[in-house]
């Protein structure tokens, strides 16, 4: 036992100072993680605001333009008048607007009058996401608007109140951060231990290393241990970032969250080592990193695409990925507070995960040089 | 004790159809140093790797200290060391650094391990340890430290495969030096080479040839078999090479090469050159040499065929 443990710190010793020396793992651990949080947090933003609103009213009345009030007044739409059709026309072809409300004459008219008060809404429909945000916020302008002329004289409609559950303002950064380690861990931990054992194989350091009285087990852990402290150490930069930069709240528990990164982080850098075990080349086994990696992440994980979505057979096949477990642990635990009563199969999937790709890398791990 | 260290009874090590090494049988006693000779592709690396236990034989056995080496690596691995042809140091850490990792792998103390490096730094003739990592030092350098990292725990047995390649004449010859003291520690070293002057320092040889043996012996007893006769060279007083060398040829008394400005022959016919020699006594004088194993193993490959 004791021999079993002086082996394990020996090679993780040892894989510790390759790492101190390496200046570009460490950037890349360190800077990536960064990255992400930028990227994710502040460029990729699922809430629209200000879109461009392109206006032609023909119809200059009071009911036109309180409806424009109102468009402006939420901050969805920037009004921006046009005068003539030929600049509304020449707008919409050199593409530079994105959605032009046109209010016809006689829509005061026709509003008063009680009949169906026609306008019409172009959207650029290359952008769903935008097109289909821009008819609900519109819907919500004249809904809006009916209100605040016709209020006085009829009374009020039945209408659906919503209230949205643990993110009451339905701020996508509150669903984006907290899969950000996800991501990350996902992809970064995996790229870190692919490399180690096929640059061993590489570089002929393994035939010595296969020479001593080292197994395959001890050279595993040994290896996984040092790109733990590091991989954790990221997830906890991305934690803390979350947390000041964009102010998520963390409803949940903490020691569970950590339970679920251990779990998770071990997992994924066991399958980077069996990615490297298996390929025994830096090349291949960066492909190999790249594909598993990255794209369960962002497919499979429930990061973009909801899984409830998914065709059933989709729908199965990312439980094959821990990504997917951990994300529901972490969207779980950071805007609710669910306890392990309510995660219990996400967490055990995990430890599944983490258990199988080790024994799979300890059993594929070739202590011989036969080609 | 058994005075018999490595024991290979036929063995074969086959990668698909191709036989890299094909049904050898060889002992070696402890304290020797036990020469592995052979061009690139002999089957030499194969051999060695199968021996150190970090390639398995296809059939017959390895037994080191009487144990079947296939069956029980980890009883055979503290008690060797191997050095392979590759360099496989680690380049982006320090000397001690890459001392303290081969030492901790055999469950060395931090004390016994910086012990044992100085020792062998002393013996490797290293006076400053360079701070910066092993990838700036030169080929020399970098060989004798990958002999001083292999032999940090003290083995008995020491594998050595082309220990020298590649590296400078007084690199060579040094590292001989080394070989042959911890020889003189009572050390087993195994050590292939390429290189037919450098088997000279070995106790026994075998000489390999794809994947067979062509014979084991020592260098002397080697060149005995082989050069019952020994070579003869001729020295010229007169300038008439050109014409000795065809007409010995066509006189058939043995085979005939040019070294330098002289003469040497391998005689088969004796009473037929000695009659030839007296008739030219003026022309060249004739002088026994002893033959090099370069000649020995050309016979031996030349005899295999």
């Amino acid at each position: 036992m004791t021999t079993l443990i002086k082996h394990i710190l020996a090679i993780a010793n040892k894989e510790a100072k390759h790492i101190k020396r390496d200046i570009f793992t460490l950037a890349v651990a360190l800077i990536l993680p960064m990255l992400f949080v930028g990227f994710f947090g502040f460029v990729i933003n699922l809430d629209y605001h200000h879109i461009p609103l392109l206006v032609r009213d023909n119809d200059q009345s009071s009911t036109s333009r309180e409806l424009l009030t109102q468009a402006s007044a939420a901050e969805y739409f920037d009004v921006i008048a046009v005068h003539t059709p030929g600049e509304a026309e020449q707008q919409l072809h050199e593409n530079s607007m994105r959605t032009m409300l046109i209010i016809p004459p006689g829509f005061h008219d026709e509003f008063t009058k009680g009949t169906m008060a026609r306008a019409q809404l172009l959207i650029d429909g290359t952008d769903n996401t935008m097109a289909s945000l821009a008819t609900t916020y519109m819907q919500g302008i004249v809904q809006a608007t009916q209100h605040a002329l016709l209020e006085p004289h009829i009374p009020e409609s039945p209408v659906i109140r919503t209230r949205y559950l643990f993110n009451p303002e339905l701020n996508s950064h509150w669903f984006i951060v907290p899969a950000l380690n996800t991501i990350i861990i996902g992809f970064l931990a995996i790229l870190l231990t692919a490399l180690t054992v096929a640059k061993e194989w590489e570089n002929g350091s393994m035939e010595l290393l296969l020479s001593t009285p080292l197994r395959a087990v001890e050279i595993v852990v040994g290896k996984l241990l040092p790109y733990f402290v590091l991989s954790f150490f990221d997830v906890l930069l991305v934690f803390v970032l979350a947390l000041l930069v964009f102010r998520i709240p963390f409803q949940g528990s903490f020691a569970l969250y950590l339970m679920a990164c251990m779990f998770y982080i071990t997992g994924a850098l066991a399958l980077g080592l069996l990615i490297s075990v298996i390929t025994r080349q830096q090349q291949a086994a960066i492909q190999f990193g790249f594909a598993v990696g990255l794209l369960p992440s962002f497919m499979f994980s429930g990061f973009i695409f909801p899984i409830e979505n998914m065709p059933v057979f989709f729908r199965y096949l990312t439980a094959l990925f821990p990504q997917r477990w951990f994300l529901q642990i972490s969207r779980a635990l950071f805007l609710s507070e669910a306890g392990l009563v309510d995660l219990w199969v996400p967490f055990a999937a995990l430890f599944v995960f983490m258990a199988g790709m080790i024994i799979l890398a300890v059993q594929n791990f070739k202590m011989d040089v036969e080609p | 004790m058994n005075n018999t260290i490595i024991q290979v009874k036929n063995l074969v090590i086959a990668f698909g159809d191709f036989k890299a090494v094909n049904d050898i049988s060889f002992e070696v006693s402890r304290g020797e140093i036990f020469g592995f000779l052979g061009a690139n592709g002999a089957g030499k690396t194969t051999t060695i790797r199968t021996l150190c236990g970090i390639l398995n034989p296809t059939s017959g056995q390895v037994l080191v200290n009487g144990t079947d080496v296939a069956a029980s690596t980890a009883v055979l691995k503290p008690h060797i060391g191997y050095m392979s042809q590759k360099f496989t140091l680690y380049p982006d850490l320090t000397i001690q650094e890459n001392m303290d990792i081969a030492g901790s792998l055999y469950e060395l103390s931090r004390q016994q391990i910086r012990k044992r490096s100085r020792e062998l730094f002393e013996f490797i003739g290293l006076s400053s340890i360079a701070k910066g990592p092993v990838r700036q030092l030169s080929g020399g350098t970098k060989q004798m430290l990958a002999l001083a990292a292999s032999i940090v725990h003290d083995p008995e047995l020491i594998f050595l495969d082309e220990p020298t390649a590649g590296t400078s004449p007084q690199t060579r010859k040094a590292f001989w030096d080394l070989i042959r003291q911890l020889s003189h520690q009572g050390k087993t070293v195994f050590v292939t080479t390429h290189y037919m002057d450098e088997a000279e320092y070995c106790h026994r040889i075998v000489l390999m040839e794809r994947g067979r043996i062509l014979a084991t012996d020592t260098p002397e007893n080697l060149k005995k078999k082989y050069f019952p006769q020994k070579p003869i060279e001729l020295t010229f007083t007169q300038e008439q090479q050109q014409t000795i060398f065809q007409e010995l040829r066509a006189l058939n008394v043995g085979e005939v090469s040019v070294f330098g400005s002289k003469l040497r022959i391998n005689v088969t016919d004796l009473d037929a050159f000695q009659s030839y020699c007296q008739k030219h006594s003026a022309v060249f004088t004739a002088s026994e040499v002893e033959p090099t194993l370069d000649d020995v193993f050309l016979k031996a490959i030349s005899g295999a065929k």
